[in-house]
């Protein structure tokens, strides 16, 4: 036996992932993998005696990356996280001919809503695109979460939560997102992005939002080389000793900007507003005052990049002034809020506010003459019977945590009123 | 070993006193023993047969603890519980972990699983078992923090005695893992702590399953 352990060698790689650092592909793979707890070795295209060392030879032609080696040894050349998914045997496909509960999105709305559904014996399953955890599984440390004193990490919370959810005979299907929601019966079919369908007699929409794109040019040409939405587990070791910026007033950049301020020799946290009192839990706000290597700047924004082949500076633009000014970056987070995630929903004609998110409760009673029952929409009812909503895609949501959650968990109470109406519960 | 005695020598020959797989009677005697220290024994001709005695002994979706283990890694039993689906692999999460801001639930998961696989360094015909390790961190689940305990050990590992265990922990493990770690992890190994257990005090707590094949070292 090995005499180091955990501290030392966490776990043997189970995919070698060949890839040039500015490869948007190639974080798009390291990404899903690391959300979703699969150990991977990434090696650099430009260095030949690292390519040598699990290729066998010194170069990778560069329409082949990125390449991925998986645990048998099967090469995928210009993988995409589809194909990736599918070696890794993660795509599964449904058990049932129908469920009683669809829920879109693994998030800590989806997730609750799964292990109470499951738990009170309805056929249930998730449906999620990338990885089980939503916008909260890429959080470091949620420190005000009810029963967690020393704080929780947001993919811990997510892997215990999916442990019980199928613990209680939930499904998870994952890495496939969903692309359209059709009328059946009283019930409705889902379908993923690989054209798998799945009834249910009640649809739950927890998909949560995306984070919002940051209006800047040229930003788009250097994602995943400096520049990242969100802040992924992924890329924390990698700032070690770096310059980052993160962008954003709430409590996920807050939290990224004190894990990142652990590797990095300096994280500026730049903020729109005034103070952060408006967005950002004062916990947070005390942590980030306390750490000697953060700079918080308010009333400034992001002007443009500066970049090779990579990010090296962004030039903000602070208070009153209209100059831009040099801030020297390795790599840039972007977490400004999120737009509603309601991709497959509009077909089927689910009302959303301006915004976006879905509309749920009284406000879906007659938004567009459409609600067909002579009751009212359930509270958490979308304006169609038995299409639910809960955490932060809906409109009027509180943007935490535990209020997702809750919502995910008093949503299938309402489930249960909405089975018993059709028949069958 | 301790960074007192010095850097072992990568290259240093190891005895070969050592790596000999020990006879039948040798085995069934150190089998003998562990079952009178309370510590069940198994006999595997071959490590795919250990193989199939872990996957039997673990629960289907129980949180499982792989140590790091040559042992381990050779005969697949890593690879089951990190990749098969049937269990929590523990390890698994713990590489999901931040190491900086999630330490303390880094330590806490990995103090108590339901099941820890691992191997030892030493199997003593008494029914002792030596396990050596630098950080020390899989000694506490191995001595009680792990609800149930599976050893893979390899034949050559049986010695007459703790004594002779100690020195093949010196003389023979230590050089080989050294030689190792710095090859995989580019740091020296040492023998910082070393466990014995001489007596389990919970009857079918520990199992030991004693492979008639020369495995890690």
């Amino acid at each position: 036996m090995s005499m180091f352990d955990y501290d030392t060698r966490p776990v043997t790689p189970g995919v070698v992932l060949v890839g040039t650092p500015a490869s948007r592909g190639g974080f798009a793979i390291r990404d899903f993998l690391s959300r979703n707890g699969y150990p991977f070795e990434w090696v650099d295209a430009g260095r030949p005696d690292a390519v040598r060392a699990v290729l066998g030879v010194a170069k990778v032609e560069p329409s082949a990356l990125p390449l991925c080696i998986l645990p048998d040894g099967s090469r995928l050349a210009s993988a995409t996280v589809e194909q990736v998914a599918s070696g890794l045997g993660m795509v599964a496909a449904p058990s049932r001919p129908e469920y009683d509960l669809t829920i879109v999105g693994a998030g800590p709305a989806g997730l609750a809503a799964a292990v109470n559904a499951a738990s009170e014996g309805l056929r249930t399953v998730v449906v999620e695109a990338v990885a089980p955890g939503g916008q909260a599984g890429t959080t470091s440390m949620i420190e005000n979460y009810l029963g967690f004193p020393n704080g929780i990490s947001g993919s811990e919370l997510a892997t215990r939560a999916t442990v019980q959810a199928r613990r209680f005979g939930a499904e998870l299907l994952l890495a496939r997102p969903l692309v359209d929601v059709s009328a059946d019966g009283p019930g409705y079919v889902a379908k993923l992005s690989d054209g798998t369908l799945i009834r249910g007699r009640a649809v739950l929409f927890a998909s949560g939002v995306e984070w919002r794109r940051l209006d800047v040019p040229g930003i788009d040409d250097l994602l995943g080389a400096g520049v990242y939405y969100g802040a992924g587990p992924s890329e924390a070791l990698a700032c070690t000793d770096s310059q980052v910026v993160v962008v954003g007033g709430g409590n996920s950049a807050g939290q990224a900007v004190a894990r990142f301020s652990r590797y990095a020799k300096q994280v500026t946290l730049l903020v729109r507003g005034h103070d952060l009192g408006a967005s950002m839990s004062q916990y947070l706000i005390d942590q980030l005052s306390a750490i000697p290597n953060v700079d918080v700047r308010v009333r400034t924004q992001v002007a443009s990049l500066e970049a090779d082949d990579r990010l090296r500076a962004v030039m903000v633009r602070s208070g009153d002034s209209t100059e831009p000014a040099p801030l020297p970056a390795n790599a840039l987070f972007i977490c400004i809020g999120g737009t509603p995630r309601t991709d497959g929903a509009a077909g089927i004609g689910l009302a959303t506010s301006p915004a976006g998110y879905l509309v749920t409760g009284s406000d879906a009673a007659d938004p567009g003459g459409s609600w067909p029952l002579p009751r009212e929409p359930l509270p958490l009812e979308t304006n169609l019977p038995g299409v639910f909503a809960a955490g932060d895609v809906r409109c009027g949501s509180v943007k935490r945590c535990s209020a997702a959650i809750g919502e995910g968990s008093m949503a299938v109470a309402l489930v249960h009123r909405r089975l018993a109406e059709v028949g069958g519960d | 070993m301790t960074e007192q005695q010095g850097v072992a020598n990568p290259d240093a020959a190891v005895s070969p006193e050592f790596a000999e797989l020990a006879s039948d009677e040798r085995i069934a005697k150190a089998a003998a023993a562990l079952d009178r220290n309370g510590i069940r024994p198994l006999l595997a001709a071959t490590g795919a047969d250990a193989r199939g005695l872990v996957d039997s002994l673990l629960t289907g979706g129980a949180e499982v603890y792989n140590n790091t283990s040559q042992t381990l890694e050779a005969i697949g039993v890593a690879g089951d519980i990190e990749r098969s689906g049937r269990y929590q692999p523990l390890r698994l999460r713990l590489y999901r972990m931040d190491r900086e801001m999630q330490r303390r639930e880094m330590r806490t998961l990995a103090a108590s699983p339901d099941y820890v696989v691992g191997s030892v360094h030493a199997l003593t015909e008494g029914g002792s078992l030596l396990i050596a390790s630098a950080s020390g961190s899989q000694l506490g689940p191995l001595v009680s923090g792990a609800g149930r305990v599976i050893l893979v050990i390899g034949a050559q590992k049986i010695v007459p005695d703790v004594a002779t265990g100690m020195r093949r922990i010196y003389e023979y493990c230590y050089p080989l893992e050294d030689a190792r770690a710095r090859r995989a992890y580019g740091v020296p190994s040492g023998v910082n702590n070393i466990l014995i257990i001489n007596k389990a005090v919970t009857p079918g707590r520990i199992t030991a399953i004693i492979v008639n094949e020369h495995l890690g070292f």
